[in-house]
């Protein structure tokens, strides 16, 4: 597991190697210096050094993660690096705390570089760097080590004020659902300012914020515009312990993303500013604690945002647009209530209850993006993260192969309350994040333990508050919305950072059952199995009216279509995107090229998935555990046929998926080693496209073979915008392995 | 024919009065909600993932079957999992020390490191059974290193789970010792598991003056406080007046220079 997601390594860690063994230049000059000064405090210095080996039959090798969709960013499944974080901490008094990191990360550092030398120069010349390939002229692979993280901490010892925190801060202190634990690769690239203070022998306290925006992501268009650096996020949460049987608490957020006022043309009294973005969230949170059976908790939350168009936030987006938040105003609500009872009966029998509203148009920009499951739900699972059936997105078009690939990540998703969904730079072996934007629903969770058993299950329901039909608002075009579809919602699973779709008639089941079990033999043998069951209903397009074509439009016979558009509202036409085929003649067949959108099935989408797990784990040495296990996923899809195309932009993923994962998994500890470990997977399987009818089949040339990776003269059809589908039965074969040791010193 | 039913007889005799020795095999103790305070003044960490009662001991639970033993630790709070340590819970660290044989003076007075504790000498321990949300292999590797002379007095299960509010880990009854474990005194500590601990700590969390994000508070910045969240006090019986008692046992002084004066001295608990 990599450092970037390990949360029990906080920031506060100790480090009690003494800096006169392992002296660096820096770190004796912070000594040298206290020692100038005649104070007796010690900088406290340690670190990890981390490697890790990847491999994999993907044959990628442009960076040392699995995973990106950021642009110029490489990625890949195949090589070996190492990485180095140096931490220091110190205690100049009594009232003055330190901390401080600086790393280097594997980014592009392969040991193939051979320490980083050469390259293109200047980097970037010829295309992006990926790979290494501009060696010593680009940060990524020219083994850079980096400030990640300075913080100060003050503890004057004021009645009214605990501490003072100033600098890098992971925010974890607040809530998921309004200011999240943010790591972007790193915990410490947030900074800010945190005030906290308590009262009432501290049953009750308060906290303060204000953080800086993080330009990277933190605005309409994964921007916060061009004036940056006066950009923030403030904060404030109280909680209140009235007794241990009852509290309760408040939150809020106000994020204010500024830019220069261009209007104001008189510079001697400063400058005006606008805000580009604006976003206010307020919350209340109570817990009542009955007694060791029972505790019921429940939390809502209000949110409201803004942002301009002219000073460069979207003023809306069209079929895929891609943003943290929607275009806009908007305000929306969410809400989450749980009660817990613990073994009620007296058997080991548990139940979770959780009931959950999160608003279409619910937006905090700094949400939790990855780093906080909020819901209870295991949600779908990260094996299917994008809408083609080898985990592609754009996959009808050249050059956009998987990511992640075939197997996607391990495990089930978490959920997170935003569309700021962050999967960057992970590996497979991570935990991946999905939006829960818009579900609406409730989970009941039973966990039985008894012994060496422990049996837990789950159903969920979930409909959804974008359950609506042309983006929401029939007066503007379906290619004029404020709500970022980014991939969209097709494929098995509903792709990690997807809340919206046009059309949306939806609603979600999910079962499972999954079980442990002790064999007391030898060492204990530890079996483990899973049954996990969603079903998916979309009706998408319910509505005649928004049929794009007026009825009878495409008489068939090989005869053209008439083209006499249906409009849902003024002007407005789904034949802005659901337009009519042409008619094509294909070894002597004449027909549609695809079929026309003639019906409200046509878009359809039903899902009947099933997950199956079992596996064995035993402690093999005294250093060594190992598990072995395998996984089966079936999932038979109808997601739309050829008049939907995957909203033209994705492979079709209607028909049946079979994939099978084998997965090794070891971890050896040595005294002295932190951690290590290793995962290899074989994923394997098929996708047997089922279409339906309506169209003339076409066969593969050579440009789409070589576009698209499909043999020349296999069957297919081309879209609307000239991407390909295939017809053929797929079959997968995926290998991939990463290892890695960690050392703390 | 006589014979088989009087064997039939005898077995069905021993197996009962088996059953019956079995069951008479488990200890239960019980401590007050409220006390996860250590000697009184000890604040959580800032961090939501420290929930309140995450640290607050309810039970211990021990149960003999065959030639195991079981320990069930409960804690007034969900367990959760938000550090993806795959066993059910993951900020909890737990310390049983046992005292097998109820001897002056046998057995270990100093407690683990970073703990920060001393045990009285009519309750010195002779094992102790670390519940850890880290990989077996990792806690063994930290003793191995930092365990010194206790370290062959220092249990670590193969495996330790969280379900509901109870930690629970099961290990090999010669581990423990020869008695019966009904008549052992029995100490829980409930601590934090830190994965980056104190070149002198042994996975535990530190407790500072001031807490911080993963730092307890209430305490000292140096290590002449107990870094100790709760513990087992009085009769065990679950009653408030454990608190005060509590309180008591952990109270501790320290040197001006941060070095202990007064180390917080730990008793035993034993079934009444």
């Amino acid at each position: 597991m990599p450092s970037s997601r390990r949360a029990d390594r906080p920031p506060e860690r100790t480090m009690m190697r003494s800096a006169k063994r392992y002296a660096i230049p820096l770190l004796l000059g912070f000594a040298l210096t206290g020692a100038a000064l005649g104070q007796e405090f010690k900088i406290n210095w340690g670190g990890t050094i981390y490697t890790k080996w990847l491999w994999g039959n993907a044959r990628n090798a442009g960076s040392l993660y699995n995973f990106t969709t950021v642009p110029g960013e490489g990625y890949g499944d195949n090589g070996q690096g190492n990485e180095i974080e140096i931490l220091l901490s110190g205690k100049l008094s009594k009232k003055l705390e330190l901390r401080a990191r600086v790393h280097s990360r594997f980014s592009q550092n392969f040991w193939t570089n051979f320490g980083g030398f050469g390259g293109r120069n200047p980097a970037g010349s010829g295309g992006d760097c990926i790979g290494g390939d501009c060696g010593e002229f680009d940060p990524r692979s020219n083994q850079y080590v980096k400030l990640r993280g300075a913080t100060l901490i003050f503890t004057p010892g004021y009645s009214w004020l605990d501490s003072a925190q100033l600098g890098a801060n992971d925010w974890g202190q607040f809530d998921p659902f309004v200011i999240g634990r943010i790591r972007y690769i790193d915990r410490d690239n947030g900074a800010g300012l945190l005030l906290q203070g308590s009262a009432a022998g501290r049953r009750l306290t308060w906290d303060l914020a204000r953080i800086s925006l993080p330009r990277l992501w933190a605005g309409p268009n994964f921007s916060t515009g061009t004036f940056t650096a006066a950009d923030a996020a403030y904060g404030a949460q109280f909680k209140f312990a009235v007794t241990p049987m009852f509290d309760f608490g408040g939150i809020g957020e106000y994020v204010n993303d500024m830019e220069v006022d261009a209007t104001d043309r008189n510079f001697d009294n400063g400058r005006n500013v606008r805000t580009r973005f604006r976003n206010t969230v307020v919350g209340a949170k109570t817990g009542i604690h009955v007694g060791p059976k029972v505790d019921i908790r429940g939390a809502f939350y209000y949110s409201s945002h803004d942002s301009a168009p002219d000073l460069g936030a979207p003023g809306s987006f069209g079929l895929a647009g891609f943003s943290p938040v929607i275009a806009g105003r908007h305000n929306d609500n969410s809400w989450k209530a749980n009660v817990d009872l613990n073994d009620p009966f007296g058997i080991g029998l548990s139940f979770n209850l959780e009931g959950f509203f999160i608003g279409a148009e619910y937006t905090s920009m700094m949400a939790a993006r990855r780093e906080t499951d909020v819901l209870l739900t295991e949600g779908h699972d990260a094996a299917f993260a994008f809408p083609g059936p080898s985990n592609a997105a754009f996959g009808v078009f050249g050059g956009n192969p998987t990511r992640i690939g075939y197997g996607g990540w391990d495990g089930n998703a978490v959920q997170v309350a935003t569309i700021n969904v962050d999967n960057e730079f992970t590996d497979f072996d991570e935990t991946m994040a999905e939006t829960a934007i818009g579900w609406k629903g409730f989970t009941v969770t039973p966990v039985l333990a008894k012994g060496p058993v422990e049996i837990s299950g789950e159903y969920t329901y979930i409909t959804y508050d974008t359950n609506w039909q042309a983006w929401g608002d029939p007066s503007r075009g379906i290619e004029d919305t404020d709500f970022a579809a980014h991939e969209g919602d097709t494929g098995v699973g509903h792709n990690f950072r997807s809340a919206y779709a046009p059309f949306q008639d939806k609603k979600t089941h999910i079962a499972l059952i999954k079980g442990k079990y002790v064999i007391e033999v030898g060492k204990g043998i530890d079996l483990f199995g899973k049954v996990k069951y969603i079903k998916d209903e979309d009706n998408r397009m319910n509505d005649p009216r928004y049929l794009p074509f007026q009825s009878g439009d495409c008489p068939g016979g090989g005869v053209d279509c008439a083209g006499n558009r249906n409009f849902y509202s003024p002007g407005h036409s789904t034949a802005d995107i659901y337009g009519n085929p042409p008619v094509i003649t294909v070894n002597g067949v004449t027909g549609y090229q695809w079929k026309p959108f003639d019906s409200l099935a046509d878009d359809d989408r039903n899902l009947k998935y099933w997950m199956f797990n079992v596996g064995a784990g035993y402690q093999l040495t005294e250093d060594l555990y190992g598990s072995a296990t395998y996984q089966y996923f079936n999932a038979d899809l109808f997601d739309g046929n050829t008049a939907m195309q995957g909203y033209r932009l994705h492979e079709m993923a209607s028909g049946k998926h079979k994939k099978n994962q084998l997965i090794a998994k070891f971890r050896y500890t040595l005294a002295g080693l932190s951690e290590c470990g290793l995962e290899y997977q074989y994923n394997f399987g098929t996708f047997e496209p089922d279409f339906g009818g309506g169209f003339v089949t076409q066969f593969a040339s050579d440009e789409v073979s070589r576009n698209v990776h499909v043999p020349v003269g296999s069957p297919g059809f081309a879209g609307r915008f000239g991407g390909w589908n295939s017809l053929l039965k797929r079959e997968f074969d995926q290998q991939r392995l990463k290892a890695y040791v960690k050392v703390q010193f | 024919m006589r014979l088989p039913f009087r064997f039939v007889m005898l077995a069905a005799l021993g197996a009962v009065l088996a059953t019956g020795w079995a069951r008479a095999q488990e200890v239960t103790f019980k401590d007050p909600t409220g006390d996860d305070n250590g000697p009184g003044k000890y604040t959580y960490p800032t961090d939501t993932v420290y929930k309140p009662g995450s640290f607050d001991l309810t039970e211990l639970k021990v149960k003999q079957s065959g030639d195991k033993v079981n320990f069930d630790v409960s804690v007034n709070s969900a367990l959760d999992d938000p550090w993806g340590m795959k066993v059910g819970f993951a900020v909890q660290m737990v310390f049983i020390f046992i005292d097998t044989d109820g001897k002056e003076g046998s057995g270990n007075t100093k407690g683990l490191p970073g703990l920060n504790v001393a045990f009285a000498s009519k309750d010195a321990w002779d094992r102790v059974v670390i519940l850890s949300p880290q990989p077996p292999g990792r806690v063994k590797s930290e003793v191995e290193i930092k365990g010194g002379a206790m370290r062959s007095a220092i249990i670590v299960p193969n495996r330790t789970r969280g379900s509901g509010r109870t930690i629970s880990a099961t290990v090999d009854k010669k581990d423990l010792g020869d008695g019966d474990i009904t008549a052992w005194g029995y100490q829980v500590v409930m601590q934090s598991n830190e994965g980056f601990p104190a070149a002198t700590d042994l996975l535990t969390r530190k407790v500072n003056e001031y807490e911080g994000q993963h730092r307890f508070g209430g305490g000292t910045d140096g290590d002449c406080d107990p870094h100790v969240m709760d513990v087992l006090a009085g009769d065990a019986m679950g009653d408030k007046s454990e608190i005060d008692a509590q309180h008591k046992m952990l109270a501790y002084e320290c040197n001006a220079d941060g070095t202990p004066k007064t180390m917080a001295t730990l008793t035993m608990v034993h079934k009444k």
